[in-house]
């Protein structure tokens, strides 16, 4: 009871220290770690809300400092107050300021601009029904020549004709075509001599399409495209446009799109990508990790300098991440997967070489001593109690590997290094948000059924 | 006949693990040496088979040298000398058949034994040990799905197929518990009658006292007994073991 006495004559003190410098009052009463955490807490609090400069954050060190009053006080009386209080203003504090500085605002968020992202995104372009092309194209001049050749041509059975024969841009031709697919709607198009499709639709803005008679045949007017001469090297010089003539039908079943195929192809170009990666680096990783081994290489000074050497090459290649190198790649051997793949493979190397020769550091001496008191030579007693301990761990460290590649092989694809990556890229720039639907869709599943195949593997081999 | 003539064994450390041990094995013997962790019966059983060179002193089995024979005979030397461990030293991963053959390893072409290639013969020839220590029923799992009793029954059958003429067994009992212990003692008291020489450490005076036909004791690398085991009693245990030591006793059967 003399105890509580003479902790109750210093309360006031202990009230006014902590009120000059927080802490103080704690650390007079003998809590020095308490008394230090208080006043480190309190000048960081400060400091950031000073710093800050919004007013309305500095009632956090306020209270801060109004506690570690009460705080110190009590802790006369012999009672410490919980420390949760000012923790939970200081995470108050840190999250509303933290708030402001991530500029969190949703008066931005555009639900018209995410639906025409998101829309498109809900039919990935994978597949499209199959169907079969009919074609057809007719030559025009334009502008007219003093003897202009007859706008006409019959290729097997269907016959294309432009009436005049030629015309100035705006001039209205009337166009017949027949011996096409009866009854099916046909979509007309004018192509410059370069190749360029115009449409001559409704405002020049619209595919014109017009459907053919029971026979086959269709006649209909159109006007010389205003920009038809746009890229002509001299407007005034006559050259042969095109006006063509395509039906499409569905012939049943479905076939991939072309956009499918690419995705397909960046699929398989990112796996193997990966594979050619990992094994590339497992066949320097393998001798390096022995040189990367403490237990193999501690005996004697140059043994253990060679050791410090590669496992400091390896540190440095681990922490420079595959993106960076894939960069330096890229600008050595030009964009591709290539690229992707030499940085991939640097990269594994070091990240590789370390487990293995933690496999090797970890490597249990007792077999080796039992299989050599057998009265093997050196080669069988490798063969007998060093490679059955090292190999299936191996085996699992390279296939995870491969899986954790899989993943960056993507990414790497972002900054040139080929793949499915690169595809995803390029999708995004022309806005094709069915095309990069269908890539993170193939992206998704490539890497949920490696995963699920890698790991049932390793499960195996360990 | 196994002499052990002045063996010491310095590491490289600066331990010595052994100083001057002198005393002689005749064929057909139970040996037992004792002493506390450390004392160096490990070293000195491994220095009987060279896994470890003693840095003075001979070694003469049948008068044949073993310190001083060259990597061919000595591997000569040692395939006739099995070795049961502790720790089962067993290859955790490989099956049970694949770790008793490798006993083996010095007798058969070591070409073909490279690529893993067995004759018919020496597969047989693993079965009957393995039925021998009566787990012929496990040879196709792997050897870390045994409990240590069977751990240490394959680790005997791998140190039958060297058809030994001597077996070094190293604390084979200390990693398991007393009821274990006896049943594999048994083997190697079997094995003993059989006419191979059994060198064992062993720390229980109980196990010492039954299965014994001569003890070796040290202390700090120093021969401090040798004699029949009906010599050893509680003080003279006491006074090898250290004045505090208390016996613990393992459960007889």
């Amino acid at each position: 009871m003399s105890n509580e006495t003479a902790n109750r004559r210093p309360v006031g003190r202990s009230g006014i220290a902590s009120a000059l410098i927080p802490g103080l009052g704690q650390v007079l009463l003998g809590e020095r770690y308490r008394g230090v955490g208080i006043l480190l807490g309190f000048l960081v609090m400060l400091g950031t809300v000073v710093w800050y400069k919004d007013p309305l954050w500095y009632a956090a060190p306020i209270l801060i400092w109004l506690w570690n009053i009460w705080d110190a006080v009590s802790l006369a009386g012999g009672k410490a107050r919980s420390i949760l209080l000012p923790v939970v203003i200081g995470l108050a504090a840190a999250y509303g300021i933290g708030w402001q500085v991530v500029g969190i605002d949703f008066g931005n968020a555009d639900l018209n601009r995410a639906a025409a992202i998101l829309r498109p995104m809900a039919h990935p372009d994978f597949v499209q029904p199959r169907q079969e092309h009919n074609a057809m194209w007719v030559n025009i001049q334009v502008p007219c020549s003093p003897e202009p050749p007859l706008a006409r041509r019959e290729d097997a059975g269907k016959v294309a004709t432009v009436l005049p024969d030629c015309g100035p841009v705006g001039e209205t031709l009337i166009v017949n075509i027949s011996g096409m697919w009866p009854n099916t709607e046909t979509e007309i198009v004018w192509r410059t001599p370069i190749g360029d499709p115009k449409m001559v639709g409704e405002g020049e803005a619209q595919m014109l399409v017009a459907t053919t008679d029971g026979t086959g045949s269709l006649t209909t007017t159109l006007r010389v495209p205003t920009t038809a001469l746009v890229a002509a090297p001299d407007p005034t010089l006559p050259q042969f446009h095109r006006v063509y003539f395509d039906q499409y039908r569905a012939i049943g079943g479905i076939e991939l799109s072309y956009v499918g195929n690419e995705v397909l192809k960046g699929a398989l170009a990112t796996v193997s990508m990966a594979l050619l990666a990992t094994g590339l680096a497992m066949i320097f990783a393998i001798p390096l990790s022995f040189l990367a081994a403490h237990n193999l290489m501690s005996g004697n000074p140059i043994t253990y300098a060679i050791y410090v050497a590669v496992r400091t090459l390896f540190n440095i290649l681990r922490s420079i991440e595959s993106l960076i190198i894939a960069i330096v790649f890229v600008v050595i051997v030009g964009l591709g997967p290539f690229a992707g793949m030499l940085a991939l493979a640097v990269h594994s190397v070091a990240a590789l070489g370390k487990l293995y020769s933690e496999v090797i550091e970890g490597i249990d001496e007792g077999p080796i001593e039992a299989v050599r008191a057998t009265g093997a030579n050196w080669l069988q007693t490798v063969r007998y109690a060093v490679i059955p301990q090292i190999v299936p761990p191996f085996t699992a460290f390279t296939i995870y590997r491969w899986d954790i590649n899989v993943r960056s092989a993507t990414i790497i694809g972002f900054v040139g290094g080929g793949g499915i990556g690169f595809l995803l890229v390029e999708l995004l720039r022309v806005n094709d948000m069915r095309g990069v639907s269908a890539a993170f869709i193939a992206i998704a599943v490539v890497v949920i059924v490696l995963d699920y195949f890698s790991a049932k593997l390793r499960e195996r081999l360990v | 006949m196994l002499r052990i003539q002045n063996v010491s064994k310095t590491y490289p450390n600066g331990t010595q693990a052994l100083k001057n041990v002198s005393f002689d094995i005749k064929e057909g013997e139970f040996m037992v040496v004792i002493g506390l962790s450390g004392s160096g019966k490990s070293t000195l059983l491994r220095c009987i088979n060279r896994l470890i060179d003693p840095t003075e002193g001979k070694i003469l089995w049948d008068d044949v040298d073993v310190t001083a024979a060259p990597p061919a005979e000595l591997r000569q030397i040692r395939r006739k000398i099995g070795m049961v461990f502790q720790q089962f030293n067993l290859v955790k991963r490989s099956s049970v058949m694949m770790n008793v053959l490798s006993g083996r390893l010095g007798y058969v072409n070591p070409w073909t034994s490279l690529i893993g290639l067995w004759p018919a013969d020496e597969k047989k020839r693993a079965i009957e040990a393995l039925t021998r220590v009566g787990i012929a029923d496990k040879a196709a799992e792997r050897a870390d799905a045994l409990s240590g009793g069977q751990q240490q029954r394959v680790g005997i059958a791998r140190a039958l197929m060297q058809e030994p003429k001597i077996i070094l067994a190293d604390e084979p009992v200390a990693s398991l518990d007393p009821v274990l212990s006896h049943s594999i003692l048994q083997y190697l008291e079997q094995l003993n009658k059989e006419g191979i020489t059994v060198i064992c450490s062993l720390h229980f005076l109980d196990l010492v006292h039954r299965y014994a036909t001569r003890v070796v004791a040290l202390k700090d690398g120093v021969k401090v007994f040798e004699g029949s085991a009906q010599e050893i009693d509680r003080a003279k245990f006491k006074e090898i073991y250290g004045e505090e030591a208390q016996e613990v006793r393992a459960a007889s059967m």
